[in-house]
């Protein structure tokens, strides 16, 4: 690209949006699917981090530390390869990808769900406990509900990083927008404007989440979360 | 006050520690259908951990606690009660049992009368008609008739507290618990509280009063218990303690009165 000979043809993009726009619901897709493995994967840990035996404790403390110390790009490999060649165990390139933006979502889920849980004052608990509800009923009517208008705006933001991580998965061939992008550039010579295509669409993409982000902090922090 | 025929509420040898600090330090209380029993005492003296005992959001080490002759802490084969079985158990003694807390603990995501009808549906398997019918009586009778549906965050402290009466009365409970219900009220609203909770005395109602309020304690209730370092010094009716020869009561009552 260094070379000055460049030239643009935003043309492409009138010829080839059809194609960006698959690749931009793949996006999506991967990243929700992901998104949904990584709050399942979240409530767990953070269950097992604030459970009482120290055994569980230690086991969803080291899951989370580790999967948030892993780069996605090598845990992307190690999923996609390394499970195929170790266990003869063939993912398809959207379930690798899922996987891997589920584990290291989780991991930050964990630790935003845990929070959550711990912002609701004790004295909740007690007050659900003393009109006789079970631990899982004090769970689901009294705790989660308090705790999700704490959780959704950084879930949010887990799922904005999700989106963006989605990008690394055409490392494995998955057809998403980065693929579609780098796939049609090698035809008509116009990675630029391709990739400032793919780079429109994300910023416009998290901006407007970001955007619902700060309406939805405007909205539950009316009714805050007290005695 | 032992061997009465009434005795409805037995404490038996009761004991707990926060690590090597003993909060309750063997505690034998008795009380009586219908009686009205204030706890004073100084801060940290085990008064509210004695409270808490009583419905089990603290656990005892040792000792029995015992409801109309039914021990609550042991099973049939005199083991302290553990896991699922016990639960229910719990659950069951804590809906015949209503507390007040400090801090209202009203449910901030629920409008008063869904605070107030949660645990007759949840709880008690009411259908949910029947269960507002019931909430909407209890929130008139504590003057809260005009606020059913208002969410907490837009009512006072004493407002508050109001729907943490109505929502434990719901329920009908056999015993109440008040633990130091006013002391997180603004000054103008403790009186209308203690006005509450005395009205709830002269129904009969079988009442545990945690209360820094002496001059209420000594009006409303029939004993007071003085309690100091988780140990209870002294029981006796208001005059009886109020004439105390106890040394620790009477230092205590002439810092405070």
């Amino acid at each position: 690209m260094r070379n000055s000979n460049y030239k643009f043809d935003w043309n492409v993009i009138e010829k080839y949006w059809p194609e960006i726009l698959k690749g931009l619901i793949i996006t999506i897709q991967i990243s929700l699917v992901g998104m949904v493995f990584s709050i399942l994967l979240g409530i767990c840990l953070a269950n097992g981090k604030l459970s009482t035996n120290l055994l569980i404790v230690r086991i969803s403390t080291s899951i989370t530390e580790l999967f948030k110390s892993i780069p996605l790009f090598v845990l992307l490999f190690w999923i996609y390869y390394g499970f195929s060649l170790k266990f003869n165990f063939a993912l398809t390139e959207f379930q690798a990808g899922a996987l891997a933006l589920g584990l290291t979502g989780g991991a930050y889920m964990a630790e935003v769900f845990r929070a959550g849980l711990l912002a609701v004052p004790i004295g909740q608990l007690e007050a659900a406990y003393a009109i006789g509800l079970s631990k899982m009923q004090s769970s689901i009517l009294i705790i989660y509900p308090q705790a999700i208008r704490i959780i959704i705006p950084p879930m949010v933001n887990i799922y904005i990083g999700l989106l963006k991580g989605a990008t690394i998965v055409s490392v494995i061939g998955v057809s998403d927008m980065i693929y579609v992008a780098r796939y049609v550039s090698l035809e008509t010579f116009a990675p630029f404007e391709l990739y400032s295509l793919a780079g429109i669409i994300f910023i416009s993409l998290t901006l407007s989440i970001s955007g619902f982000v700060y309406f939805l902090e405007r909205k539950l922090g009316r009714s805050k979360v007290d005695g | 006050m032992n061997g009465t025929t009434e005795s409805y509420i037995e404490i038996i040898n009761l004991s707990k520690s926060f690590g090597s600090h003993k909060v309750l330090d063997n505690i034998n209380l008795t009380v009586n259908r219908g009686e009205v029993v204030a706890i004073i005492g100084p801060s940290g003296s085990g008064k509210s951990t004695l409270l808490r005992c009583l419905n089990f959001l603290a656990r005892s080490e040792s000792g029995e606690i015992k409801f109309q002759n039914r021990s609550w802490s042991l099973n049939s084969e005199g083991k302290r009660y553990k896991g699922k079985k016990y639960e229910k158990t719990l659950s069951e003694l804590r809906s015949d049992v209503g507390m007040v807390f400090q801090n209202f603990n009203v449910f901030p995501h629920k409008t008063a009368v869904q605070n107030v009808e949660l645990g007759l549906i949840k709880v008690r398997k009411m259908t949910k008609n029947s269960a507002r019918e019931i909430a909407i009586k209890k929130l008139e009778q504590v003057g809260l008739g005009d606020k059913i549906n208002q969410y907490p965050d837009k009512l006072s402290g004493g407002q508050k507290q109001r729907i943490a009466i109505a929502r434990a009365l719901a329920l009908e409970p056999k015993v109440m618990l008040f633990d130091e219900a006013t002391s997180s009220l603004d000054p103008e609203l403790v009186g209308g509280i203690l006005e509450e909770i005395k009205r709830l005395a002269n129904t009969g109602i079988t009442m545990l009063v945690v209360t820094h309020e002496m001059g209420f304690a000594f009006q409303v209730a029939h004993r007071i218990v003085f309690m100091d370092s988780g140990k209870i010094v002294e029981v006796g009716t208001p005059d009886e303690i109020r004439n105390s020869q106890e040394s620790r009561t009477r230092a205590f009552l002439s810092a405070i009165l």
